[in-house]
């Protein structure tokens, strides 16, 4: 079982490498250390006990492999399948694969480390192979946005390196259950930089324009993964310390509402997936018990809405408004909006339910506020027009071939929560959705207020850093007596 | 002019490591016959940071490199200029 661990988490590094090697062979090879980790991420689910391996005594690497980890894993491993399937007819080079594939091998050490060094280095790994999947075009803007998200990550990992070592004194290990003797300034470094690396509340408002400007595959992938690499250690500490289970559930609360408040009022297709992102974490961090499988659906579902965006013929949603699109793109597009607005027969609705019932009381307006945004949102592209006719010119194979696998995923996913199913729980999303179409009929189509962006701004981003860092010490030193 | 204030910010992390691990004492970690009571540095943290030293001057080289690239369009390399043509 350890050999099997150790050998899936070398894999991809592995096979990034040789890649490079066998250059005929890329798109070959990345598919098959994808499909491992799909392998291995089911297998997870029927371990009875968490998996522990501590390596090199207690000061070297531990590494932890629940069901939860299951659910990222899975996660991570559908996206990258599904990713590079849709670039199979494209000539992107061995290059690109090689990203690719080493950004999802980080991506995975992530869900499974349990101590803070080696959780450093697997979210520095996964931010330069971001990087160089975002400047792939090599076109300055392309750079310019990739150098942006490299210097923001390595700022707030270097606030969590200082969290990590004042964590190592108060306990002579790195583990994360050590976060509950640390002194509270050691919390609040810790919890900025992943808070960052996640994309979470104020300190995530460099996640927009990075997620809508890159290519689109490697959208869905920073989308649909990436971000969740910072997330997981935080529902992981939330859940191994309980103290700061509420510090967690209110920054969930905060960034679910920021993140819709401004997908409600954008008007550009990627950059509304991508502030609905910012949401969408905070769904999943409100409930940390549950986040997994919320993580799950979001992912996959936000990587199919991605490479469908990547597809349209306009950017603009009061474009798209006037320009029909071709009937076949538009279902996929709405099996996808349905699913992440909580329609029955899709996992997003067991997930949603799953995520409102281990809400606390005072989470339910919120969250339930956040929900009805997210109908509201996705309203914009369940009423694009659509006729048969129209032939599309920019789909191919490969598209299809990756939205059906993350699709049939999206139901397939239903069998994790079936006791969803009844009348009370139906009938609630279905009057979210409703009240969600009335309001955007109402009101919000006609609405266009463009929200500044001056807090997207590079200085600004940094400044906000350091205020949350205060915010964060001041929870750490108010709630928790540590 | 940011890259180079990140790489004093690192800088501050990594002396900060060093002091952490030289709390208890300074020697060198080396266990021999006749100084087996002494006052020694502590090894994790020098072992970790050197992780991240590695890791800081690979992304402060990758940095430099993409600001070369950028500096052919915008020789003052002015971010609210960069960030005006190109969001």
């Amino acid at each position: 079982m350890n050999e099997i661990t150790i050998a899936w988490i070398a894999l991809p590094f592995f096979v990034g490498f040789l890649i490079y090697l066998l250059p005929k062979l890329d798109r070959y090879l990345a598919l098959l250390a994808a499909l491992a980790s799909v392998g291995y991420g089911f297998w997870l689910f029927f371990q009875d006990s968490p998996l522990v391996l501590t390596l090199l005594d207690n000061f070297g690497v531990t590494l932890e492999a629940d069901t939860s980890s299951g659910f990222f894993i899975l996660t991570n491993a559908l996206v990258t399948v599904a990713v590079v399937i849709y670039c199979w007819d494209t000539n992107k080079t061995a290059f690109f694969y090689t990203q690719v594939i080493i950004l999802h091998g980080s991506v995975n050490a992530t869900f499974i480390c349990a101590d803070f060094i080696s959780l450093y280095v697997a979210l520095e790994v996964s931010g330069i192979a971001a990087f160089l999947a975002i400047a792939y075009p090599r076109s300055d803007r392309s750079m310019w946005v990739g150098l942006r998200y490299l210097f923001i990550s390595n700022i707030a990992l270097l606030f969590y390196l200082i969290g990590a070592v004042l964590v190592y004194q108060a306990n002579n290990s790195f583990a994360f259950a050590g976060l509950r003797d640390a002194p509270p300034e050691a919390l609040a470094l810790i919890f900025l930089g992943l808070l960052v690396k996640g994309g979470v509340f104020v300190s995530g408002l460099w996640l927009p324009l990075t997620h809508s400007e890159s290519e689109t595959p490697v959208s869905a992938m920073l989308s649909g993964v990436v971000v969740k690499s910072g997330i997981f250690p935080l529902m992981r500490c939330a859940l191994i310390v309980p103290e700061v289970d509420p510090i967690v559930r209110s920054f969930g609360v905060a960034t679910a509402l920021l993140g819709v408040a401004y997908a409600v009022f954008e008007k550009d297709t990627k950059r509304m997936l991508a502030f609905h992102t910012v949401s969408q974490l905070g769904f999943i961090l409100a409930a940390p018990e549950v986040g997994g499988f919320y993580a799950l659906t979001h992912g996959l579902v936000k990587a199919a809405l991605f490479l469908c965006a990547g597809t349209l013929p306009s950017r603009n949603l009061k474009e798209l408004q006037q320009q029909p699109i071709a009937t076949p793109l538009w279902i996929v597009l709405a099996i996808a909006s349905f699913s992440i607005s909580g329609f029955p027969l899709l996992s997003g609705f067991g997930a949603k339910i799953l995520t409102m019932k281990n809400l606390l009381p005072w989470q339910v307006i919120g969250m339930n506020l956040a929900a009805l945004g997210t109908a509201i949102s996705f309203a914009k592209f369940i009423f694009i027009p659509h006729q048969n006719s129209i032939e599309d010119h920019k789909s191919r194979p490969g598209f299809w071939i990756a939205v059906i696998i993350l699709l049939l995923g999206l139901i397939g996913a239903n069998v994790a929560y079936y006791d969803a199913y009844n009348l009370t729980n139906t009938i609630k999303p279905l009057a979210t959705i409703a009240l969600g179409w009335l309001a955007y009929f109402a009101i919000f189509k006609r609405l266009s207020i463009k929200l500044p962006r001056v807090v997207e701004q590079f200085d600004h981003l940094i400044g906000s850093m350091s205020l949350v860092l205060l915010l964060l010490f001041w929870m750490g030193f108010a709630w928790l007596d540590i | 002019m940011k890259i180079v204030s990140m790489d004093v910010m690192s800088t501050g992390a990594i002396a900060y490591y060093v002091l952490i691990a030289s709390r208890e004492g300074f020697l060198t970690p080396i266990l021999s016959e006749n100084n087996i009571n002494r006052v020694y540095a502590d090894p994790v943290p020098q072992g970790a940071i050197l992780t991240a030293i590695v890791i800081g001057l690979s992304i402060q080289a990758l940095m430099l490199v993409g600001v070369m690239k950028l500096s052919r369009d915008h020789p003052t390399l002015d971010t609210h200029e960069i960030e005006k043509d190109n969001t």
